[in-house]
């Protein structure tokens, strides 16, 4: 059954996505920041259909000036077509790349037009300018405004004499970070010079304006059928793929459907509630007063007492009825003012319910600062990945040893809000660039990126700026470039070498945020916005390698060949066959099953006096082996790790498992076999390892199996009793089975509301010890079974199972399990846990990936494909907040 | 210096039963009061918070200082003993009894997620409202320490926390990291130490600092968490630039030399699955006065003003050994898996709160947490013995909020498990009551916030939008 349905907001704004994705193999889509393709032919509002963020749509001032037909615009003069408001998305997103393209097809009415006359521009006024595109008679005029330049722009960029005609004509103006600008006429290049400086300086009153000035004073006629801006500079191959997509390649788009406000509502105010306060003990199986809050079906349905929710009638809604007055939740808190003027408004306005069914489990991570985003900082693993894949060194000893270990949380040891930094890292950060950089010949490695090697500014500038894309994974700004040219010059000033300088400029930057976190933009108006092709290509490398991009990534993100969905896929595939992704895999199982914990194992020696530690190494060698030939070797779908009927054993832990004392030569290293378990029930599966057993401790515990069973595999939810409730543990009596142990709990009426929802689930396990080694009694003599049954969270009876293989099978076929081992290994590779924002985009992923096999690489392929990767939420200036922590003067 | 000024070097290097505390002699320590004097009438503001797991259960709190609380009785005149003071809110979003407790401990908010707490802790909301501009040059900004085993949640052991719930500082489990953290002088150049190096090394860093700056700055792409993770980098580096630069003459002048190591489990193999380890009283005793010596030693030198030292985690499983002795009278010995007759998790001394009832003795529980309230009182008077320009010891300048996890020690009942949690507070410069047990009868987030106030900040911890009250009766 599948859980997570796509919510209408979601649907809304896939919808625009969608609608681009048959042109994005045409046009380029990434970076786009506003695109008007003049497809309506009424009205005076001119529609922004990039889907980047909130649409800066554009107003005509005198629509007696202009002729509209679908997909073009003509100015006739004394109008212009201006955005009501700053345009500030559009500002800032350019003043933080300090890249743009200015792109537009269009059809000058005549060559005397002069001023030079707009075409686009994004100003304040006539004399104060961020970005103008211009018309002066025959030639195209673009200023540009930084901080080398007037407020003007000036000096600006033109094309020759009698390069315009009154043609249509494909325009695009580029600018690089570092300053090269060029001007591409019909798809060939026609100006270049460099405007140095950087947008720092960047005006965010600036209106854009398209046919005029922001007074009026500069009127172009002509007609317009496409104007496009990009924040980042796009390469020639991409100037030339929009000119061969021709004018009309945009139209055919509708404008962006707004969210429908009682969908949100819904979606983001009163699901929560539901998950949070009611689901519990009204869902599909628990239902309490034959009540289930999961679905709309069953949440509107008559009951005897009355009808849960009367869409538009409060006084009709028993749920109203019992929340207002605090009956419900029962034996737990009543719901906040907030929450109940929230459910009230809800049922007032309608009671609209756009999703599938509530899923507690999407809810665990929403709310109280889930939808943060915090910057990734590279784990210690990916530490030495990136160190390795950028300079070649091999730093593995020294970083595992001097850098501080990576906490777990949230199930995961790279869980971005939990890595912290201490002033151990900021020393071993230093201490490392300094060995890094000993282990290397910094004049060989500058060789790649440049050939001469001196101090003069022109030659470290050329070294700078590949080396730096190279090193920092994405192009350098012009602060940048003079903060490293410092470094530099401070070595020439002590007569230090070129070989020197570029040491010391490498060591910076090991040490620069932009090496040691993935920083990316997070600014912006508070909605979803592309993230730009080195912010994919490195998100790509770290979710398949965990490090860095290697050349050829970069190089696709260079030319603007990571665009579209083909092209990712293509990158995907050729990184799916390096070896690293099958240790990055390795990473991920040995995270999610915490098998670091191995090691640390002290069971007690009365009762396992057989124990040795070597077989807590074996248990992670049997698991990483199984997980390899699965994953790699047989190429299944990951539910087939649940019940894969091979196994890797130690003759060391294959003596454990029978419960024989190991033999005195087994003391050191010992090399694990292949054992095919199809004629062994008694073993086959993830479940049935020594790894994953022993998470019961010496006990065998049935509630830790149980719980690790459900949060795991079946991302269901137990929340904890509610106040006054008796808790304490039924003690279990001498001689009684951890079965019928548990089956006390189960009986008790305070314990057993939650516990037979997570118990039952280890009893298809009773059969091992709390050290994974198999039993047919305990030692009380008691017959231990392994019959049982499962309840899958959403549905209303459980499943029986007569063995413990058959458990496995089930689990192994279960959706439920398959989309929660998707939902881990989505949640490690972007390094945070997930959320119900994300849900739709994991069940697209999920679908995605089981409709190729349900394997790691058609789950990663989905993955770096969805908008998950592709897009990120932004922050609006406003939403900006203080740093939590101040800074020392 | 009178001889009360005086540190007395045999009573750091003795501890209980005769056995040695291996912090080696700090020429600091003798000329710690002269430092403090020195800053001048101006007593610094600072705040720190004293946790130790699995609380006292309240019915015990009742016995004043004749039961488990008689080791504060020596100084009961800096203390405010508060009881009935609840953190029933903590279990709002709650996953486990210790873990709710303890995160709401100095917070008293419920948790956010498994490695956040719900929001500021008590120092940190000083810190940020006294020193907005960030601490003096050279101090560590919160020092953050403690010996505690269990560690499958960071709330059971780290007590400062961000607004955003994040951890303020990294936990310094091992006495060597603790020292290292506030004396360690970063050696830049061990090999070359010549100006040229020097002066390329500075350039080098410069070119560091100015892209974080960049990164924190106003023109930063980062959203807020982003932007703060980063700040937070930056002010570390300019903590190590400081001690790379300035103070390399302690190098050079034979600052302190590093306690000995360690002898306990730390990191993961300090918490074998839950299960608990086994250690002696000795071990225990001896680790914790090295760390409460070397953390007074940090306040005594002005290194640090904020931060927190945990005594054990919450939910603690250890089986303890050995005879335990106070005032020349035996108490108890501890075996706790013996007396216990089990092994693993289930003879651990956390299993003798579970077992606790009012209507018997529970005398290992007692034991147990009387033993722990006497290496509370190690540390405070630690703090007592150094006096300050004016003419009191740290002890009393300071705010010290000691608390735990438990107000009960029982898990079958939410309500009285996390009601009546124990708060002792120091004076902070008069500005508390002091010499009296209080019972408070308020909420934790109301008795916090009145602290918080009464040390002068604005900001308060907790939702906007509820009923506040203040309690005025804590305050001098």
């Amino acid at each position: 059954m599948m859980r997570i349905a796509p919510s209408p907001i979601w649907r809304a704004s896939l919808a625009s996505l969608a609608l681009l994705s048959p042109l994005a193999a045409q046009r380029v889509t990434n970076g786009l920041v506003v695109l008007y393709d003049f497809d309506s032919s009424s009205g005076n509002i001119v529609r922004d259909r990039s889907g980047a963020g909130q649409p800066i749509d554009l107003q005509i001032t005198e629509p007696k000036g202009v002729l509209r037909s679908k997909g073009a615009l003509e100015l006739r003069g004394k109008t212009s077509v201006s955005s009501k408001k700053p345009a500030k998305r559009l500002t800032e997103a350019i003043k933080r790349s300090g890249e743009i393209t200015l792109e537009a097809w269009i059809k000058p009415a005549h060559t005397e037009q002069a001023g030079p006359a707009r075409l686009v521009t994004l100003s304040r006024n006539s004399g104060h300018r961020n970005v103008t595109l211009g018309q002066d008679g025959d030639h195209y005029d673009v200023r540009f405004r930084s901080t080398k330049t007037s407020t003007n722009g000036i000096p600006s960029l033109a094309t020759k004499d009698r390069s315009l005609s009154t043609e249509l004509t494909h325009v695009v103006y580029t600018r690089e970070r570092s300053g090269k600008t060029r001007i591409h006429l019909n798809g060939r290049p026609a100006a270049e010079k460099d405007v140095p400086g950087d947008t720092s300086n960047w005006d965010s009153s600036s209106l854009l304006v398209l046919g005029n000035e922001v007074e009026g004073i500069r009127p172009w006629k002509g007609t317009l059928y496409l104007v496009a801006i990009y924040s980042r500079d796009l390469s020639s191959a991409e100037v030339a793929a929009n000119f061969k997509a021709g004018a009309g390649a945009a139209s055919g788009l509708v404008a962006r459907e707004e969210p429908d406000p009682k969908v949100v509502h819904f979606e983001t105010r009163i699901a929560p509630i539901l998950a949070n306060h009611c689901v519990e003990c009204h869902d599909a199986s628990t239902h309490k007063g034959k009540l289930d809050l999961t679905r709309k079906a069953t949440a509107f349905a008559a009951l005897e007492n009355g009808t849960p929710i009367v869409p538009g009638n409060l006084d009709q809604s028993l749920l109203w009825d019992v929340v207002f007055n605090d009956e419900m939740p029962e034996d737990n808190d009543p719901l906040g003012m907030q929450q109940k003027a929230d459910l009230k408004k809800w049922i007032e306005d309608g009671a609209i319910w756009s999703l599938e069914e509530i899923d507690p489990a999407n809810y665990v991570h929403s709310g109280g600062g889930s939808d943060q985003r915090w910057v990734q900082r590279h784990t210690v693993e990916e530490y030495i990945a990136t160190v390795k894949a950028t300079v070649g060194v091999d730093i593995a000893a020294e970083a595992r040893q001097i850098l501080p270990p990576d906490l777990r949380a949230d199930g995961f040891t790279n869980t971005a809000y939990n890595l912290s930094v201490d002033l151990k890292h900021i020393d071993a950060y230093a201490r490392l660039a300094e060995i890094i950089v000993s282990r290397m010949d910094p004049e060989i490695f500058a060789r790649q990126f440049a050939r001469n090697h001196r101090f003069t500014d022109k030659d470290m500038e050329a070294l700078l700026k590949p080396m730096g894309t190279w090193i920092l994974r994405g192009p350098l700004e012009a602060r940048e470039i003079i903060a490293y040219r410092g470094i530099s010059t401070s070595v020439a000033s002590v007569s230090g070498s070129f070989k020197e300088a570029v040491g010391y400029m490498i060591q910076a930057m090991l040490q620069s945020p932009r090496f040691i976190y993935r920083i990316e933009n997070q600014r912006g108006d508070g909605s979803s916005w592309p993230i730009d092709s080195y912010e994919l290509a490195t998100r790509m490398s770290y979710i398949i390698w965990g490090a860095s991009p290697d050349k050829e990534l970069m190089r696709a993100a260079r030319e603007g060949n990571l665009s579209n969905l083909a092209q990712i896929e293509l990158q995907a595939a050729r990184m799916l066959k390096d070896p690293r992704t099958i240790e990055r895999s390795v990473g991920f199982i040995t995270q999610w099953l915490n098998l670091g914990r191995l090691p640390n194992m002290r069971p007690s020696p009365e009762r396992f006096p057989n124990w040795k530690a070597q077989i807590a190494e074996d248990m992670r060698t049997e698991t990483v082996s199984y997980f390899k030939e699965v994953v790699w070797t047989q190429e299944r779908p990951l539910g087939d790790l649940l019940n894969a009927q091979v196994t890797f054993l130690t003759p060391r832990l294959a003596n454990h498992y029978r419960g024989r004392p190991p033999q005195r030569t087994q003391g050191g290293p010992q090399r694990a076999e292949r054992h095919d378990l199809t004629t062994n029930p008694a073993r086959g599966g993830l479940l049935t390892h020594g790894s994953v057993l022993t998470m019961g401790g010496d006990d065998a515990s049935m509630v830790t199996r149980g719980l690790f069973v459900m949060h795991n595999l079946l991302r269901g939810v137990v929340k904890d009793p509610p106040a006054g409730v008796d808790t304490t543990p039924v003690p279990p009596r001498p001689g009684l089975s951890h079965r019928g142990a548990a089956q006390k709990r189960i009986a008790d009426r305070s314990c057993g509301g939650c516990h037979i929802k997570f118990e039952p689930l280890a009893f298809g396990l009773e059969k091992y010890d709390g050290l994974g080694t198999y039993f047919e009694k305990d030692h009380h003599g008691n017959t231990l079974r392994e019959d049982g049954e499962i309840l899958f969270p959403g549905e209303a009876n459980p499943t029986p199972f007569q063995n413990t293989g058959e458990l496995m099978d089930l689990l192994a076929k279960s959706k439920r399990v398959h989309e929660s081992l998707t939902w881990k290994v989505i949640q490690f590779s972007i390094g945070r846990p997930l959320g119900s924002t994300d849900a739709p985009a994991v069940l697209k992923i999920h679908k995605a990936a089981r409709k190729n096999g349900g394997t790691w690489p058609a789950l990663i392929k989905a993955l770096v494909t969805s908008d998950l990767v592709r897009m990120t939420p932004t922050e609006s200036t406003k939403q900006q907040l203080r740093p939590s922590l101040p800074l020392n003067p | 210096m009178t001889k009360k000024n005086e540190i007395s070097r045999r009573t750091i290097l003795r501890g209980l039963s005769g056995a040695a505390i291996g912090l080696p002699f700090l020429e600091e320590m003798l000329v710690c009061n002269a430092v403090a004097a020195k800053a001048g009438a101006q007593i610094p503001v600072r705040a720190f918070n004293v946790f130790f797991g699995l609380g006292i259960p309240k019915p015990l709190q009742t016995e004043g200082f004749e039961g488990v609380l008689e080791p504060l009785k020596p100084l009961r005149d800096k203390l405010l003993i508060m009881r009935e003071v609840d953190q029933v809110r903590c279990d709002e979003s709650g996953i486990n009894a210790h873990f709710d407790g303890a995160s709401g401990a100095f917070t008293a908010t419920p948790p956010n997620g498994e490695a956040k707490a719900g929001g500021a802790s008590l120092d940190q909301v000083i810190r940020r409202e006294l020193y907005p501009g960030g601490l003096p040059a050279g101090m560590v900004p919160t020092l953050v320490g403690g010996t505690f085993f269990r560690r499958s949640r960071v709330s059971r052991y780290v007590h400062s926390y961000n607004s955003d719930g994040t951890v303020a500082a990294t936990m310094q489990e091992k006495p060597r990291d603790l020292f290292q953290r506030v004396f360690g002088a970063v050696a830049i150049d061990d090999r070359d130490p010549d100006a040229r190096r020097d002066r390329i090394k500075q350039s080098v860093l410069d070119s560091v600092v100015d892209e974080y700056r960049y990164y924190t700055g106003n023109n930063s792409p980062l959203g807020s968490a982003s932007k703060a993770r980063v700040a937070e980098h930056l002010e570390r580096i300019r903590e190590y630039e400081q001690r790379a630069f300035s103070m390399k003459h302690q190098k050079d002048s034979g600052g302190p030399p590093r306690p000995p190591r360690s002898a306990l489990r730390h990191g993961g193999a300090a918490d074998p699955g839950g299960q608990g380890i086994d250690i002696t009283l000795e071990e225990l005793t001896t680790e914790w006065r090295l760390m409460a010596d070397l953390y007074a030693l940090a306040i005594e030198m002005d290194r640090a003003r904020f931060g927190s030292l945990t005594f054990l985690a919450a939910g603690e499983r250890i089986r303890l050994t050995g005879d335990y002795h106070y005032g020349g009278r035996k108490i108890c010995t501890f075996d706790d898996a013996r007396q216990q007759n089990a092994s693993g998790d289930k003879g651990c001394s956390h299993e003798w709160w579970h077992k606790f009832k009012e209507d018997k003795k529970n005398e290992q529980l007692r034991a147990h947490a009387h033993m722990k309230m006497r290496e509370v009182a190690y540390f405070l008077t630690r703090l007592d013995k150094t006096r300050e320009a004016n003419g009191k010891s740290i002890l009393q300048n300071s705010l010290i909020t000691i608390s735990t996890e438990s107000g009960d020690g029982r898990h079958n009942n939410v309500k009285r498990e996390l009601s009546g949690v124990f708060h002792a507070i120091t004076g902070a410069n008069d500005r508390f009551k002091t010499g009296q047990i209080m019972d408070v009868r308020a909420e934790g987030l109301d008795v916090y916030n009145s602290i918080t106030a009464a040390m002068g900040a604005k900001a308060e911890l907790g939702p906007k939008k509820r009923d506040k009250r203040k309690i005025d009766q804590i305050r001098a």
